[in-house]
C-alpha cells in the first residue's frame, strides 16, 4: 500500500488513473478462483446462516477500526460522513458550490436518507448545527482541492452499491463505494475505485482497500487496477494496485468475518 | 407443454453476449383467443379505476407500492436511458453532457408550460441546483452501467425508445413490459435492475415477458426476457416459451386479483 501524506498538487484522480501504457491486462480468471475459495471456505456458514436471514459482512466487519471509529460512529461523526458522500457526487458532475454546507444538505435530503440520521441532524441545536457546517465546508474544500474538475469524458461512478450473494444467500457482502473511475470492459485494467473518509487514514486501512477491491472483483468478475482511500481530514491517500495478493487477503479476512 | 424456467448466470465480460447468444430461435406467440381469454378474466377482477399491472406489481404479490413521489432513485432510469440514446445516436459526445441535455429539455418544457403537474419535467424545475446536480449523479451512474452492459453485446442493440403496453380490451387494464435494451429487432429484451434479486425476480420477468408478448402487434414473444442486477452481478433470464408466457399472464391476472381486494393485500 502507497501512503502520500500530502494531497498532491492537481487532481488525486490524475495521479490514480496514471498512464494508459502503464495499466497491465485486465484479470478476467482471478474471480472464478477467488469466488470458489469464499464457497467452500463459507460453506458451514450454510447451517448457521439462512437466505432470509444471512450473515451480512460489510467493511466495518472487516476492518478492525479501534482508531477514530469512535468519532465516525457518533451521529455528528455518521451525518458528516454522510454530507460529505453527497458531495463527491456532485463535484462527479461538475457542480460548483457556493455553500458546501446548503448544497450537502439539500442533495442529502432528496436522496431520501435514513430516519435515524434525519432525527440526528433535527436533534442539533444551533451551536451543534454551525459546527457541522463548518466541519462539512473545511472537508469540502480538500474534497474538491482534490478531485475537482472530473473531466465529463471520463467514465465516473458514485455511491456504487454492491450486494453479493454468496452460499445460497447465507452470506452476503454488501459494500458501497463513494467514487469508481473507469470501466470493467476495456481491455486493460482501468478501474480505479475511491472512497473517501472524514477520518484520518487508519492502520487498518490496506484491510479496507482490499475488501472494496474483494467486492468489485466478485461484482463484474473483472479485478479494478487501483483501489484508493481519501481522508478530507489530513488530505492524506492511502492506495493499492490490485493484484491477486491483495485480493487472497481479502478472501481471507472475509472468511475470518463468517469464523468469528 | 414445458414447465417454467428461469436462468442463472454471474456476470462476467462475456456472460451477457453468451446468455443472448443462446437463446431459442423458436418462441411462443399468442392467439386471438389467448388475447380473450386474458380480457375475459381480467375483466371477471373488480376495480372501480383504470389499473396498469406489471411486473413491479407481481414482485410484489399484488400489493401496491406506496404512493409514486419522484426522486432521484425515480428519475434516474428515464434520464439514463435517454442520455445513453443521445450518445449512441451521436447527439452528445459523453454521458455527463447527454444527462445535463435530457434534463436541460424537462426543465425548458417546463418553462414553457409543456409539462403536466406530477411529470417529471414538473419535479425537477422546483429543485435546487445542488438537488439537481444529484439527479444527474444518478443518472449518469445508470446510464454508465447500461453502456457497460451493452458494450458486451456483440449484436445490434439500442436503447428501448418506451416501455411496451398493452391495453386489455373491456378489462379497465395495461400491462407494462419494462425494457432498456433491445437486441436486433426486439426479440432479446434486457432489463437493468437495482439492488439483489428476489425469489420473486424469476416471476417478474415472467410477467414482463408475459406484458411485452401481449403488446406485440403479431403476439410473438420475445425470444429471451433478461434481467441484468449489476449490484449483485447476477443476470437472470427467462426464455419466450409457451409455459414461461403462461406462466407470466397467470401471474399479472393475480395480482390484478390481490390489487381488487384490499383487505387480502397483507396476506398475500
Amino acid at each position: 500500500m502507497t501512503l502520500t501524506t500530502s494531497t498532491p498538487s492537481g487532481s488525486i484522480l490524475e495521479v490514480l488513473r496514471g498512464e494508459r501504457t502503464e495499466r497491465p491486462p485486465r484479470d478476467t480468471e482471478a474471480a472464478t478462483g477467488l469466488r470458489a475459495i469464499l464457497e467452500d471456505g463459507l460453506a458451514e456458514a450454510r447451517g448457521r446462516f439462512t437466505y432470509s436471514a444471512p450473515l451480512v459482512i460489510t467493511v466495518s466487519n472487516v476492518v478492525r477500526r479501534a482508531d477514530a471509529i469512535d468519532i465516525a460512529r457518533a451521529p455528528i461523526g455518521r451525518l458528516r460522513g454522510a454530507l460529505v458522500a453527497q458531495l463527491v457526487r456532485l463535484i462527479a458532475v461538475g457542480h460548483h458550490s457556493d455553500d458546501a454546507f446548503d448544497d450537502a444538505l439539500a442533495a442529502w435530503l432528496v436522496d431520501q436518507p435514513s430516519r435515524e440520521l434525519c432525527s440526528a441532524l433535527d436533534d442539533l441545536d444551533a451551536d451543534a448545527r454551525a459546527r457541522l457546517a463548518t466541519e462539512v465546508s473545511a472537508h469540502a474544500a480538500t474534497l474538491t482541492r482534490a478531485l475537482a474538475p472530473v473531466p465529463a469524458t471520463w467514465s465516473v461512478r458514485t455511491a456504487l452499491r454492491s450486494r453479493l450473494p454468496l452460499a445460497g444467500g447465507s452470506v452476503v457482502l454488501s459494500d458501497v463505494v463513494d467514487l469508481v473511475i473507469g470501466s470493467s470492459t476495456e481491455s486493460t485494467a482501468s478501474t480505479v475505485l475511491v472512497d473517501v473518509t472524514t477520518s484520518p487514514i487508519g492502520t487498518s486501512t490496506a484491510r479496507l482497500l482490499r475488501f472494496h477491491a474483494l467486492v468489485h472483483t466478485l461484482r463484474t468478475s473483472v479485478a479494478p487496477w487501483r483501489v484508493a482511500l481519501f481522508s478530507t481530514a489530513t488530505g492524506e491517500l492511502a492506495s493499492d494496485d490490485v493484484d491477486v495478493t491483495v485480493l487472497g487477503a481479502a478472501v481471507d479476512d472475509v472468511l475470518a468475518v463468517a469464523r468469528r | 407443454m414445458s414447465q417454467p424456467e428461469l436462468t442463472v448466470r454471474v456476470m462476467a465480460p462475456d456472460a451477457l453476449a453468451r446468455v443472448i447468444g443462446d437463446a431459442p430461435h423458436e418462441t411462443f406467440s399468442v392467439t386471438d383467443s389467448n388475447r380473450r381469454a386474458l380480457a375475459k378474466r381480467l375483466g371477471a377482477v373488480a376495480t372501480d379505476r383504470h389499473r396498469r399491472i406489471d411486473a413491479w406489481l407481481v414482485e410484489r404479490g399484488g400489493r401496491p407500492a406506496t404512493p409514486f413521489t419522484w426522486s432521484p432513485t425515480a428519475a434516474r432510469r428515464i434520464l439514463g436511458n435517454g442520455a445513453l440514446r443521445r450518445v449512441a445516436n451521436s447527439r452528445a459526445a459523453a454521458l455527463r453532457e447527454a444527462v445535463r441535455d435530457e434534463v436541460d429539455d424537462r426543465l425548458s418544457r417546463a418553462a414553457t408550460g409543456r409539462e403536466r403537474a406530477g411529470s417529471l419535467g414538473a419535479w425537477l424545475a422546483n429543485r435546487h441546483p445542488a438537488e439537481l446536480a444529484l439527479v444527474q449523479a444518478g443518472a449518469v451512474d445508470w446510464a454508465g452501467t447500461l453502456a457497460d452492459v451493452a458494450s458486451t453485446v456483440a449484436a445490434d442493440w439500442a436503447v428501448a425508445s418506451a416501455d411496451a403496453y398493452y391495453d386489455v380490451e373491456r378489462a379497465r387494464t395495461t400491462l407494462r413490459a419494462r425494457r432498456d435494451l433491445v437486441i436486433g429487432h426486439g426479440d432479446v429484451v434486457v432489463r437493468l435492475r437495482g439492488g439483489v434479486p428476489r425469489p420473486s425476480a424469476g416471476p417478474g420477468l415472467r410477467a414482463d415477458l408475459a406484458a411485452a408478448t401481449f403488446a406485440d402487434p403479431e403476439g410473438r414473444a420475445p425470444r429471451r426476457y433478461i434481467g441484468v442486477w449489476p449490484d449483485a452481478g447476477v443476470i437472470l433470464s427467462v426464455d419466450g416459451t409457451d409455459a414461461n408466457v403462461r406462466a407470466g399472464a397467470r401471474d399479472l391476472v393475480r395480482a390484478a386479483i390481490v390489487l381488487s381486494c384490499p383487505g387480502d393485500r397483507l396476506a398475500a
